[in-house]
């Protein structure tokens, strides 16, 4: 049995007999047993599997009808509600909280009947890129495990990657699906702001982040796509996408298409060669398959991380505000406090990176600063937004590597905070527009992955899927090592 | 530029964020090396930009109707008793 099989696949061979959805489940637990020591992948994994997984194969077996996940084995970032088991975001000011409500893509997924395999490690509430913010220890690359995942829905990319499930749903407020998709050398799409429902995801920066598949194959990320995306009466952001099949005509190819190089993008500071080297051959392979590429300007994407972290670290400060260990939290003994100093006290066992961002957070919008930082990060935005909207009148596409460099060593950006953000350079913009972009794995080089990414206009991941998957076909990369 | 924040506002920050800090002067080094990074803001000659909101159309909008929430999110909480939610027991 291949545990590297993609989604597509695995639905073939259930519904061929080949092996049972409960052998399936077994097989990949067997397999985060065995890895999962060294790689902390996951932070959780569910003991109803083997349990939920029989009750498919009765559905099967019985000619009920049977979702469209037919059992298939997925993992889910631990910042995503579901209802009845822990949320922990990976911080110890949530160790202990149950969720009351199940998220709505989680819905989705149950009704399709996907098995929810377990929770994946996170930096503490999606707030880094590299889960060495994780409270409960980083997860490690397997192309290499003295190296980053990348972050922060590294546990998630790992578990793709590392064949412990079929796919993953991950969070992205700055590239933190894309990041670790890049990394680990699988697919990230994040999602056109709006397309899926956050409802129940624990929130960072609520105006710009989205849940989105991680996949082995483009195929499966316009499959996981079909499903959690749509209208949800519970997130009045969400938008009515019609029930799009995002698979149908996914080999149409980009004959004809304009594709715009994002010059900003190809050469920040810091971009390794070999990360261009590997960006200008998949410009060449795009040409090759007749597309026109065509080098553009985004005057504003020099700006974007600064504003970036500015927009961030605002609404983080607002978002976890609410975690005061009253409503909820750990066990924290209240004796000889005064009330205010017993919810500081509580909130200091937020981590470090946490409460930097909330001390930024604090520090960029209030009153004597407001106009320094935080007016022009949203006016840096609403630039960003118009160029993008003027670019994608000529342009199909845009493209760029998805991250300036290739996986690190542990602990060598932690303590340089500024060239922590400049990661995020490329995928930011992304973010702060809204537009659906997504990473495809296409070198290892020294042993690591690197990953391309391609952006499109709103609500256009028919058509970046259809531009992914025809360079998806193009590459042919060794298997993760064992 | 130098000294944008001093170890006394990153305090009164931090308590404003109602968090103790044991240690100020790591997270004064820190924010203070982001926030010089910030200072790029300052090139992007956006003083006459409008601050726009994303669109979106109107149809693609959920319908504007109540929805009767089907559980009793009430009883997952820890301290809850009767109507009221139970704060610590504060000397």
């Amino acid at each position: 049995m291949d545990l590297g099989i993609s989604a597509l696949n695995y639905i073939n061979s259930i519904k061929n007999g080949e092996f049972t959805v409960e052998e399936f489940t077994l097989k990949s637990l067997e397999r985060i047993s065995q890895v999962d020591e060294k790689l902390h992948a996951f932070l959780r994994v569910n003991d109803l599997a083997i349990k939920n997984a029989r009750e498919i194969d009765t559905k099967i077996k019985s000619n009920q009808n049977v979702g469209k996940c037919y059992g298939m084995p997925i993992s889910v970032k631990d910042n995503i509600c579901i209802e009845g088991s822990k949320t922990t975001c990976a911080s110890k000011v949530l160790e202990n909280f149950i969720a009351p409500y199940t998220s709505t893509v989680i819905s989705k997924l149950n009704s399709e009947d996907a098995i929810i395999i377990g929770k994946t490690n996170l930096d503490e509430f999606a707030m880094g890129l590299s889960t060495e913010f994780s409270a409960y220890g980083p997860s490690r690359n397997p192309w290499n495990t003295d190296y980053v995942p990348g972050g922060s829905s590294g546990g998630s990319g790992v578990s793709v990657s590392a064949n412990e499930c079929i796919a993953s749903l991950g969070s992205d407020t700055g590239g933190s699906i894309r990041n670790p998709a890049s990394f680990c050398s699988v697919v990230g799409l994040k999602p056109t702001y709006g397309l899926v429902s956050r409802y129940g995801l624990v929130s960072y920066a609520n105006s710009i982040e989205q849940i989105g598949p991680m996949t082995k194959t483009v195929e499966d990320s316009a499959f996981l796509l079909n499903i959690i995306s749509g209208i949800d009466s519970n997130d009045n952001t969400t938008v009515d996408n019609k029930n799009q099949d995002y698979l149908n005509n996914i080999d149409a190819g980009i004959n004809g298409k304009k594709i715009g190089i994002v010059t900003e993008m190809t050469n920040p500071d810091g971009l390794s060669t070999d990360v261009l080297d590997a960006t200008n051959d998949a410009i060449k392979t795009f040409e090759k398959l007749g597309a026109n590429c065509e080098q553009i300007s985004l005057e504003m994407v020099r700006y974007a991380v600064a504003a970036y972290y500015t927009i961030t670290s605002t609404e983080a400060g607002s978002n976890l505000a609410r975690y005061d260990n009253i409503r909820y939290g750990y066990e924290f003994d209240s004796s000889g406090f005064e009330f205010n100093s017993y919810i500081s006290q509580a909130r200091s066992k937020f981590g470090p990176e946490v409460i930097r961002r909330m001390i930024l957070g604090g520090f960029v919008p209030s009153a004597g600063h407001a106009g320094k930082y935080f007016s022009k990060a949203l006016k840096v935005k609403s630039k960003l937004i118009a160029e993008i909207k003027h670019v994608f009148e000529k342009f199909d596409y845009l493209i760029s590597p998805t991250v300036p460099i290739q996986p690190f060593k542990f602990g060598e950006k932690i303590n340089d905070p500024v060239s922590f953000m400049m990661v995020d350079f490329n995928t930011v913009t992304a973010n702060l527009t809204g537009i659906p972009a997504i990473s495809v794995p296409y070198k290892i080089t020294n042993g690591l992955p690197i990953g391309i990414q391609i952006m499109a206009n709103h609500e256009e991941e028919h058509s970046l899927l259809q531009a992914a998957y025809a360079l998806e076909k193009t590459v042919d990369l060794p298997e993760v090592p064992a | 530029m130098k000294n944008l924040v001093n170890e006394e506002e990153i305090s009164e920050v931090a308590k404003l964020m109602k968090i103790n800090l044991e240690d100020h002067s790591d997270h004064v080094k820190r924010v203070q090396k982001m926030l010089e990074y910030f200072d790029i803001l300052d090139d992007a000659n956006v003083e006459s930009e409008e601050i726009i909101v994303q669109e979106t159309d109107l149809g693609k909008l959920r319908n504007d109707k109540y929805n009767q929430y089907d559980k009793n999110l009430l009883k997952f909480l820890k301290r809850y008793q009767e109507k009221y939610v139970k704060a610590p027991k504060l000397n």
